[in-house]
Formats: C-alpha cells, sequence, structure tokens
C-alpha cells in the first residue's frame, strides 16, 4: 500500500453536484480497487492559471488515498479517456512525508537534550511561591 | 570552518561595521547573505498543493526564480522545481505570462 495524492479537473459544464458525481465514480475505481480514502477535499471551482480546451475554471477535486499501485493505474486510465476531465494528477507522497516526519521527529528530540532553559522555570515558580507564601501569612493573621 | 572570503565577515556585523568604513573593501555596500527558506523554516517536502508558497517563487513572467537570486539551496531548488513544475500541470500554477 502506498499514499498518493490524486486531484481531477472536472470541465466547468456540468453542476457541482454533477461534477462531484463524475469525480465520485474515480473514487469507487479506488475503492474498489482496495483504496482507503485518507482525506477529501473538494476545492469547489477554481480559475485556471492557463485555459485547458477553451475552458477558464475547473472543479478541482483532491484526494489522499491508500492504495496499490494497480488501482491508481486503472482510475487514472478512466480518467484519460473520459471528456469531463479536464486534467489529473496521482503523486505517490508516503515516502517524502516520511522524510520529512523523520526530520520533524530529529529536530523535536535535539530540541529536547539541549535547553531545558534553566532560567524560565525559577522566574516562573517564583512569584506563585510567592503568592503561597503571602497567602499563608494572610490566613495565619 | 574558515572565515569567509571575499564579501561579508562573519561576526562582523556590530561594532565592526564603523571600522569597516576605513577598510579596504568600502566601495560596495554589503550584501545580505541569502538563506534558503527551505532550510530555514527547516521543510523537507515542498508540497506541490501549496500554491502560495510556490507562488513566492515565481515572478510575473512566470518563470520559476533562479536559485542565484532567491537563495535556495541547490536540493531544496529541486524539489522546489518538481513542485511548480506538478502544480503547473494541473493548471494551479502558469507555464507563461505576459
Amino acid at each position: 500500500m502506498r499514499l498518493y495524492d490524486i486531484v481531477v479537473l472536472v470541465t466547468p459544464d456540468l453542476a457541482d453536484e454533477d461534477a462531484a458525481k463524475v469525480a465520485g465514480e474515480y473514487k469507487k475505481i479506488l475503492v474498489d480497487g482496495g483504496a482507503t480514502v485518507v482525506k477529501e477535499e473538494p476545492w469547489g471551482k477554481r480559475r485556471l492559471a492557463f485555459p485547458i480546451g477553451r475552458r477558464r475554471e475547473a472543479h478541482y477535486v483532491y484526494w489522499q488515498v491508500q492504495s496499490e499501485p494497480a488501482a491508481v493505474a486503472e482510475a487514472e486510465r478512466r480518467m484519460g479517456l473520459s471528456d469531463q476531465v479536464l486534467r489529473h494528477l496521482a503523486v505517490r507522497v508516503d515516502e517524502e512525508l516520511k522524510r520529512q516526519a523523520k526530520m520533524t521527529e530529529r529536530l523535536r528530540k535535539k530540541a529536547i537534550k539541549r535547553p531545558p532553559r534553566p532560567p524560565a522555570l525559577p522566574t516562573e515558580a517564583a512569584p506563585a511561591a510567592l503568592e503561597r507564601a503571602e497567602r499563608a501569612e494572610r490566613s495565619e493573621s | 570552518m574558515r572565515m569567509g572570503g571575499g564579501s561579508g565577515r562573519p561576526g562582523g556585523r556590530g561594532a565592526a561595521g564603523k571600522d569597516a568604513k576605513s577598510g579596504p573593501r568600502k566601495k560596495f555596500f554589503v550584501r545580505r547573505r541569502k538563506v534558503c527558506k527551505f532550510c530555514a523554516e527547516k521543510l523537507e517536502y515542498i508540497d506541490w498543493k501549496d500554491i502560495k508558497l510556490l507562488q513566492g517563487f515565481i515572478p510575473e513572467r512566470g518563470k520559476i526564480l533562479p536559485r542565484r537570486i532567491s537563495g535556495t539551496c541547490a536540493l531544496h531548488q529541486r524539489k522546489l522545481q518538481t513542485a511548480i513544475k506538478r502544480a503547473r500541470s494541473i493548471a494551479l500554477l502558469p507555464y507563461a505570462t505576459d
């Protein structure tokens, strides 16, 4: 199983619901192929940075999917055949994300190991201790 | 590491700034050292969906900002490059504008 980012651009000629339906078909292909959808974000109708086949907008649909490569390949093949899909992109992201996670983990560990910041604690504890002493004094009198 | 030769002596900012004027290299203004944005923020993965980030590396013309100007390190420039190209392929960013 691999993690993929998939984006589909559906024609703006369709209404929002119809576009969602078209995108849903491809989602179904993925899910039938054993994929699980991790994230699903319809980005809605967006302006294209350049016209594609005379169209200046498109419905963007984004999924992050945990899937076998075969299911993604099949979904991409069908997207390519469809007239309603202007563009599509599937990128494998698990390795890159893993590397990033490793990096942040390492940074976190380093931060823990190095500066426990000695001056920060006493100054914070001091007023609290003073207050407590004050309260104790008051209750005594 | 040795002291950086040529422009900008490391550690010579504050008090040494005034003395530098009378030094041998006074003709040109001191250039600020450029730092790779991604190294500074410890970003390993450059997301091609993050258009706001990528747009910062796309000048008006729509070309990819060269490393020599942005100061991005070689590794991150390569990653940035693929991210921008992916974003272009689904029309999130332009290939060219004028």
